[in-house]
């Protein structure tokens, strides 16, 4: 065995909401061992919860991501309403699965930019993010809010949506559908993409049982599992569509999965827009009194997966428990069977595939040689690494 | 899923347990004694291939109580197994021999509650910074926070 070389990929840096660090051990170029560090950012969201009334905990997961800040309300939602068995009204059902469906599209077409940008594809990523914009703005008009909409409250939500807004946000869909086939065309026909993604990365049924991991992680790899149907919340049981799987479990078939949801996505908002036509306006909340003592479990699947929340009340104000499993808790383990065996130049590819938010990576991770300490390569340089490796394909393919 | 039938079989297989009990809507607990954990747990994520989703650990008023969370996907249900701790012996099994995915969660536990789980392939600090006191545990009842 040759040199040993520890090659740490991580940032520490505070505005990230998960600030991760792998230490990649590397033979040579090929990666031998991963090894996962984390609490750069801990902050004891569970201990502030018990502090928080019931209905206040909304206002403090909602800030868990600042991507998907809605998937988090949902499962507490799911949860806290569970012990009362508070039934909310079919309105506000619909309400949430159009803002829970929305922030699945912002977010898989963010994860499609980023993902471009690590293969160096600029133009990709300066796409994907311009064609999101619009669905932020449909997010600020309907929620207040960029993101942290602030839309759940126990029993419903806090606004509804009027027809005019329903009609704007129709055509926002009808614009996004079109760029979406766009950015499928891009990916899907692309020969250097194809060389890039495929047969990197690869997770079996298998690592995804091992781990517990989920959402378009487990999907990719053939596992079908969607907690939207198969333990259904909201509206998704009213309504018409289906799971997104695919065979290959490599890095393309994550991005097959997420590009093709998307279509699902829109499909559901429109059905719900539909279905909100027949339900009265304003109806979108019951009142509950009070939380009584017992144990509400809830889920939501949310663009990266499960989010999973554990309630436990006494019958006081607060929470005298709330554990949260975000889906990166057991999505970004698996980078122990993902990177294992391949290079370190599909490495950055294949931790981006399960979409842990990683966009500051860049800016923070450097190659020290293991053994003397000395710095190698800065992450730009790693980044650089990676797209020079699509370079020399496209070159070869002659495209 | 038929319930009754499924709590019926699952304490003929194993009868060391317990109680079982419905505690919400597609949610079910299991409690157990802490010596049989890894078997059912064994049984539960391998022999009926549930997902395991988390553990939940909390200080009670009768002692550290552990929840192993698995999943269903067919059903939808979700499994629960129920550990009670003794406060003054705050130890387990660890399930990661088992469960793969468990290694990190019981990390997590051991940084915030101080729970020990015996055979651990790595029993390091997971959350805290390398200067944070030991045996100051944030999730304990009995955890006071330091003026500053």
């Amino acid at each position: 065995m040759g040199k040993k070389t520890l090659v740490p990929l991580g940032p520490y840096h505070p505005l990230l909401e998960e600030p991760e660090f792998f230490k990649l051990y590397c033979d040579g170029e090929i990666v031998k061992e991963v090894i996962w560090e984390t609490g750069y950012n801990h902050r004891g969201i569970e201990k502030l919860c018990q502090s928080k009334t019931f209905e206040q905990v909304f206002y403090v997961v909602e800030r868990i991501c600042g991507i998907c800040s809605t998937s988090h309300p949902f499962a507490y939602a799911n949860a806290v309403e569970s012990i009362p068995g508070v039934e909310i009204p079919e309105r506000a059902k619909y309400i949430r699965s159009i803002v829970g469906e929305l922030e699945r599209i912002h977010s898989h077409l963010l994860w499609v930019g980023l993902a471009g940008h690590f293969l160096g594809y600029n133009t990709l990523f300066m796409w994907a993010w311009k064609y999101r914009e619009p669905v932020l703005d449909m997010f600020e008009i309907i929620t207040g809010n960029r993101n942290n909409y602030a839309m759940f409250t126990i029993g419903g939500v806090r606004r509804d949506i009027s027809p005019e807004q329903a009609t704007q946000l129709l055509n926002v869909l009808e614009d996004v559908k079109v760029k979406t086939t766009m950015l499928v065309g891009a990916v899907m026909d692309d020969p250097v993409i194809h060389a890039r993604l495929k047969g990197v990365g690869i997770l079996t049924a298998e690592d995804i049982h091992d781990f517990g991991a989920v959402g378009p992680t487990a999907r990719a790899s053939g596992v079908d599992i969607d907690v939207r149907r198969d333990d259904s919340y909201a509206a998704y049981d009213m309504i018409d569509w289906k799971v997104i799987t695919a065979g290959s479990g490599d890095v393309f078939a994550k991005a097959e999965v997420r590009l093709l949801e998307m279509y699902e996505s829109i499909s559901i908002i429109k059905q719900c827009l539909e279905a909100l036509k027949k339900t009265e306006a304003g109806d979108i909340k019951v009142k509950v009194k009070e939380i009584p003592p017992g144990i509400g479990i809830g889920h939501a699947e949310a663009p990266r997966g499960e989010v999973f929340h554990f309630v436990k009340s006494d019958g006081g104000n607060s929470p005298v428990r709330h554990k949260i499993r975000a889906p990166s808790f057991t999505c970004i383990p698996t980078f122990r069977r993902s990177c294992v065996g391949g290079t370190i130049s599909d490495a950055a590819i294949a931790t981006a595939a399960v979409d842990p938010c990683y966009c500051c990576t860049e800016r923070m991770s450097h190659v020290y040689n293991y053994n003397t300490g000395k710095h190698i390569m800065s992450a730009a340089e790693l980044i650089k690494l990676s797209q020079e490796k699509t370079k020399i394909l496209k070159a070869k393919l002659k495209v | 899923m038929d319930i009754e039938k499924y709590i019926d079989d699952i304490i003929t297989k194993f009868p060391k347990i317990i109680d079982a009990e419905v505690v919400n809507i597609k949610r079910l607990m299991i409690y157990i004694p802490k010596n049989s954990l890894l078997e059912i747990a064994e049984y539960l994520f391998k022999n009926l291939g549930y997902r395991y989703i988390i553990v939940t650990a909390m200080d009670s008023k009768e002692g550290f109580e552990i929840i192993y969370h698995f999943s269903d996907d067919s059903s939808g249900w979700i499994v629960n197994l129920n550990v009670m701790l003794d406060r003054d012996k705050p130890e387990i099994e660890s399930l990661t021999p088992v469960v793969y995915g468990a290694e990190w969660i019981e990390r997590e536990i051991m940084d915030l509650l101080g729970i020990k789980f015996l055979n651990h392939p790595k029993p390091e600090r997971f959350l805290f910074a390398e200067d944070w006191p030991e045996g100051k545990y944030p999730l304990r009842r009995d955890y006071v926070e330091e003026e500053k």
